[in-house]
This record gives structure tokens, sequence and C-alpha cells, in this order.
């Protein structure tokens, strides 16, 4: 039963090669993205980290999404 | 409204769908393979190949659509020159892109057992290379441009172009004598379709739609902080 499964009838390496190209490159995708976005709010983090004091605080005051990528960086260190 | 469209609020709302989507996908996945790979039957006449178009024909839609957005929004930024609508069209170009790839693929593959050869020059599927090129065009014009409004002016006109190519795409094969098959799904008028494979393709798409919302909304993000790091002096 497995066997047939994966045999497909004889179609087993078209099907599975389809499908398996398919989640590929949706994995690829998805990793090269998820680096990309981890990779601007360490940068945007760090930048706003080597800011003076006030110049943070108010950086952090003035903008809701310095505040959070801030925050959610910290979590992640 | 315009409040809730506020890049700060948009932010908030991208992070809480993200881990939404994240926490609901994998299951959804796992239900829409099931169906596709043991579920759902053989077709009489192409037998388990047929499971193919489980992965191929929801690409093909999702890069059709993502290109006809990304002209209609390009579009409204000549009018209405508002910066947020590059900001979507950008994001939305590598997933169209690579899904109109994975149709090419895929149709390449379903191709070599059902008709004998992995590519044919069919009106349907040399369509459908343009519109990668389009896409391909669109993306590139950011890397190749530096000036930012002279890239967004003309990935705008490449994108709208490229529309002229949508209804081409969609009518070949009832224009065209073409080795590709006519649509067996129809929104208006009766669908040639068995419901026991319509379900399973249904929930492909709608899997592959869920994971196209989450790398647009990341993507989206990447270019939102993006922005606000190339103006934190003025924050």
């Amino acid at each position: 039963m497995i066997q047939n499964f994966l045999s497909m009838s004889g179609y087993g390496l078209f099907v599975w090669g389809s499908f398996a190209i398919t989640f590929f490159a949706c994995g690829l995708l998805y990793y090269k993205t998820l680096k990309t976005l981890k990779k601007y709010e360490r940068e945007f983090a760090r930048e706003i980290n080597e800011l003076s004091f006030e110049r943070k605080k108010a950086v952090i005051e003035n903008s809701k999404i310095a505040s959070q990528v801030l925050s959610s960086f910290s979590k992640t260190i | 409204m315009f409040k809730l469209l506020n890049l700060s609020n948009l932010f908030f709302w991208i992070e809480k769908l993200i881990k939404f989507i994240n926490s609901i996908f994998f299951i959804l996945l796992l239900v829409a393979l099931s169906f596709a790979l043991i579920f759902s039957p053989p077709d009489y006449l192409q037998g388990d190949s047929v499971r193919i178009m489980y992965v191929h024909v929801p690409s093909a839609w999702i890069g059709l659509a993502s290109f006809s957005s990304i002209a209609i929004l390009s579009l409204a930024h000549f009018i209405f020159k508002i910066k947020n609508i590059k900001l979507i069209t950008k994001s939305i170009a590598p997933i169209g892109l690579m899904f109109t790839c994975l149709a090419l693929v895929t149709g390449s593959i379903w191709g070599q057992p059902t008709w004998g050869t992995w590519w044919a020059w069919d009106a349907r599927i040399t369509s459908m290379l343009i519109l990668a090129l389009f896409y391909i065009g669109f993306i590139t014009t950011y890397k190749l441009i530096n000036d930012e409004n002279k890239a967004d002016k003309i990935s705008s006109i490449i994108a709208i172009i490229g529309l002229i190519n949508i209804p081409i795409i969609k009518y070949s094969v009832d224009w065209w004598n073409t080795l590709h098959q006519p649509a067996s799904i129809k929104l208006t008028g009766e669908s040639s379709i068995h419901p026991s494979m319509l379900m399973p393709l249904l929930l492909m798409f709608f899997v592959l739609i869920l994971y196209c919302a989450l790398i647009f909304l990341m993507k989206y993000k990447t270019e939102i902080i993006r922005i606000k790091k190339k103006n934190l002096k003025r924050l």
C-alpha cells in the first residue's frame, strides 16, 4: 500500500517532484524573507541603541515602530 | 479609517497577523496535503499524475492575481501618488514571480507524462513565460536604478504594460488552438471539474494564499523598517 502510494501508479517521480520543487521554493523564499527581516530589525535596533540617551528616548517616544522593533529585538537576544 | 492605515498601526496589526498565520498554517497544510495526495481520486485518463494540478493550478492563479494587483496598484500610484502603494507592490512582486515560475516548472513536469513533451511554444505557456519576464523587469528596476522615484515610475510603466498580457493568458486557450486544455473551473458558468477534485484544489489554493499573505506581511514589514531606518535622523 505504501509502495503504491509512493509510486503513484508509475507517476511518482512527476508528482513527488512537483510537490518537492514547490515546497522547496516556498521554504527558500520564507527563509530568505525572514533572514532579511531579521537583518533590518537588528540593524535598526543597533542604530537606535547607538544614539545618545536623549535622542534614543525621543525616537522611542515619537515612533511606535522604533519602540516595537527595539522591544522585540531585546526579547530575541 | 486613515488612522488605521497609519504605518505604526499597520505595523502593529502586521505582527499580530504574522503570529496568527504561523499558528494555523501547518495544520491547514497537512489537511490540504492529505486531500491532495491521499483522499482525492486519480483521474480516469491521467491517473495519479493529475495530482500535479494541486500545486500547478494554484501557482498559476496566484501568479496571475499578483500581477493583476501590482498593475492596478501601479495605476493607482500614478494617479494618487501614494508612497505606501509602492511598498505593497514591491512586496507582492517576488511572491508573484516565484509562483509564476512554479506554474511553468510544474506545468512542464505535468506535460511530460500527459503530452509527451516538457515544453511547447503554445499560446498559454508562452504568455505565462512573458508574464515571468514582466515580473523580472519589475523587480530588477529597483535593483538597477538607484533613484527611487525614477524606479517607481519605470516599474509602474512595466506593470501597466504587462496588464495587457493578463487577458491574453486567460483567453489564450479559447482564442488559439493550444496543447493546454481549456479552463475546467469557471467563475461564471458550470465547472467541469468533479467536486472530489475541486475541494482539494481549493484547499491547496487557500493554504498557498495564506503562505503568500505571510510572505507579503514579512516583506511589507521589512520595507517599513527600511524606510524608518533611512529616516531615523528625522524621528
